[in-house]
């Protein structure tokens, strides 16, 4: 039996098995059905979070947005992006990401996208990006031929960046990643950044820019001191039911995102500005830390209430 | 394999007798599952959201590309045998839970990469209990092929996993077969995962009759940026093996 056979099989066996359960539910059969449909969890958190899962599309006709098209056609050319030998544009409200963006994507005789570039609300680059694979030519770059590429294709896709990038290479394709870290009032905006990925001979994949709306400084700031104690008492507050212990990390001040990462009641609410935040990084100790690698919270640096976290599984 | 096909032969004859009244079509299974309840207050001292987060997202991705019926679960249904017995029927399978490269029973450097099932209401993980081995599920799929296999766990996107061959998906950019591993090569903090696999599942949610390809959306989706990592050894690194062309469709 080939696996062509064998994948029919089990589809037949998997829409039988479908049927079955069917009669099982009327009653005219009494079988045992183990996990199957319908096992998903809360369906009402779930109905509340399929609403985030859309996306809507506008055409744009080219003719009526030549600024558009002309900032496109910068972007591709400073990055030296390929283009297409038609081209499409949209407007997209995008739920999954919760943003809106127009888009134009430069695309094949098949109508397949070759490469594509996003623009805000205000005409600034989101993200340009290409989408053919690096052929396995000779030529290869250095690092520092990879940050002056980065630096290059930046400036030509009009994003400011100061100082010296990070730079981080590419597990498995080889190549990049060189980006500045966005830090306001001197302290680090996290995820933000201006993000080039430069192929391994030094051309450029995709260039982006993350900059989220930062909320107001809080007028009087809770002491690293304090923050530390809020951070303590925390900790410990997880210990009473789990018997759980942790070990601080750092904790530093960053502009952070609240989100629903202890409070499943804020699942659905909507991307809010960021805000300034004392940042606890926990690491588990004992049985826990074997599948838990760090507990991190956003303790708000103005009223010290926990407004977020993340964690690695 | 012949044991197999003789099982499979019996099967199906069994299965077409009793199901004279079974439905047409094929079925085209996909299987989301998460494990929630090593990461709730019994064992962090508090709820962790980002399983349900995730849940939710895949099974829409998935319903979206056209596997039906989805199965698995969220939380303690998420077991090694409910796994197991499943993946057979699989065209496509979503994990989210602790993945790693373990060395296999054979020892180093020899690699059987695993990840860890749901332990249980009231339980916390433990390796020994609760893991579930890529040469376990290789044994369960019996050869059979996937479409689109996603570990949204940490390390399993390394070049060293084993967990792309237990679904007989070739670790190369440039395979021609209709399939698609996606994994993270690193320890990877939740809500990266969760904004790289926003954008993955839009990017494709953009055209309705699914003429973009899981490696663009995958191209796309990484080249986003603003992904927070825990620390400079693990820089945000999703990988992919499979056929670039491939839009991810069953079948």
């Amino acid at each position: 039996m080939n696996t062509r056979s064998l994948q029919l099989a089990r589809s037949v066996l998997a829409a039988g098995a479908v049927a079955l359960c069917l009669f099982a539910a009327s009653g005219r059969l009494t079988v045992a059905t183990s996990v199957g449909p319908s096992t998903a969890g809360p369906k009402d958190i779930d109905a509340a979070l399929a609403s985030q899962h859309t996306r809507s599309e506008t055409e744009i006709r080219l003719e009526d947005r030549p600024d558009l098209l002309s900032r496109a056609d910068n972007v591709r050319d400073g990055l030296s992006l390929p283009a297409g030998t038609t081209r499409s544009a949209r407007h997209v409200q995008d739920g999954f990401l919760a943003i809106e963006y127009d888009e134009v994507a430069e695309l094949d005789g098949a109508g397949q996208p070759v490469s594509m570039t996003q623009f805000d609300g205000t005409g600034a680059l989101l993200v340009a990006v290409r989408f053919d694979n690096p052929a396995g030519g000779t030529i290869r770059t250095t690092r520092d031929g990879a940050i002056g590429s980065a630096k290059r294709g930046a400036a030509q896709a009009g994003l400011a960046t100061v100082g010296q990038p990070t730079v981080d290479t590419v597990a498995d394709a080889g190549g990049w990643y060189v980006h500045w870290d966005r830090r306001q009032d001197g302290l680090p905006v996290r995820g933000d950044e201006v993000r080039v990925r430069v192929w391994p001979d030094g051309r450029i994949q995709s260039v982006a820019r993350v900059e989220h709306q930062l909320d107001k400084a809080p007028a009087r700031r809770l002491s690293q001191a304090d923050a530390s104690t809020a951070v303590t008492k925390l900790v410990t507050s997880w210990s009473s039911p789990s018997g759980a212990s942790y070990s601080l990390q750092s904790l530093d001040l960053q502009w952070v995102g609240p989100n629903a990462a202890f409070d499943p009641a804020k699942l659905t609410a909507a991307p809010a500005p960021y805000r300034l935040a004392w940042v606890a990084s926990e690491k588990p100790i004992g049985p826990l830390a074997d599948y838990v690698g760090m507990v991190t919270v956003y303790i708000d640096a103005g009223s010290g209430t926990v407004i977020g976290g993340d964690f690695v599984e | 394999m012949k044991r197999a096909e003789k099982w499979l032969v019996s099967v199906l004859l069994a299965a077409s007798a009793l199901g004279a009244t079974a439905p047409a079509t094929l079925a085209y299974t996909g299987d989301v599952w998460s494990n929630s309840d090593a990461f709730k207050a019994n064992c962090l001292g508090f709820n962790d959201t980002y399983p349900q987060l995730g849940n939710s997202l895949a099974r829409s991705g998935l319903s979206f590309l056209g596997y039906a019926p989805l199965g698995g679960a969220l939380g303690a249904q998420f077991t090694r045998s409910a796994f197991l017995n499943n993946v057979f029927y699989d065209y496509a399978v979503y994990a989210h839970t602790h993945g790693d490269n373990y060395w296999a029973a054979s020892g180093a450097p020899n690699v059987d990469s695993g990840l860890l099932q749901d332990p249980g209401t009231g339980q916390c993980n433990s390796y020994q209990r609760d893991v579930i081995r890529s040469s376990s599920i290789k044994a369960a799929t019996m050869g059979s092929s996937y479409n689109l296999v996603v570990m949204s766990t940490c390390m399993l996107g390394s070049s060293r996993s084993t967990m792309p061959d237990a679904f007989q998906i070739e670790k190369t950019k440039s395979s021609t077969q209709r399939e698609f591993y996606l994994g993270y090569a690193y320890s990877t903090y939740d809500s990266s995962a969760i904004r790289f696999e926003n954008a993955f599942w839009s990017y494709l949610n953009g055209s309705s009759d699914h003429s973009r390809t899981l490696y663009q959306a995958f191209t796309y989706a990484l080249s986003l940026g603003g992904y927070a990592i825990p620390d400079s050894a693990s820089p945000f690194s999703p990988n992919w093996w499979g056929n670039p062309n491939y839009n991810g469709t069953p079948g």
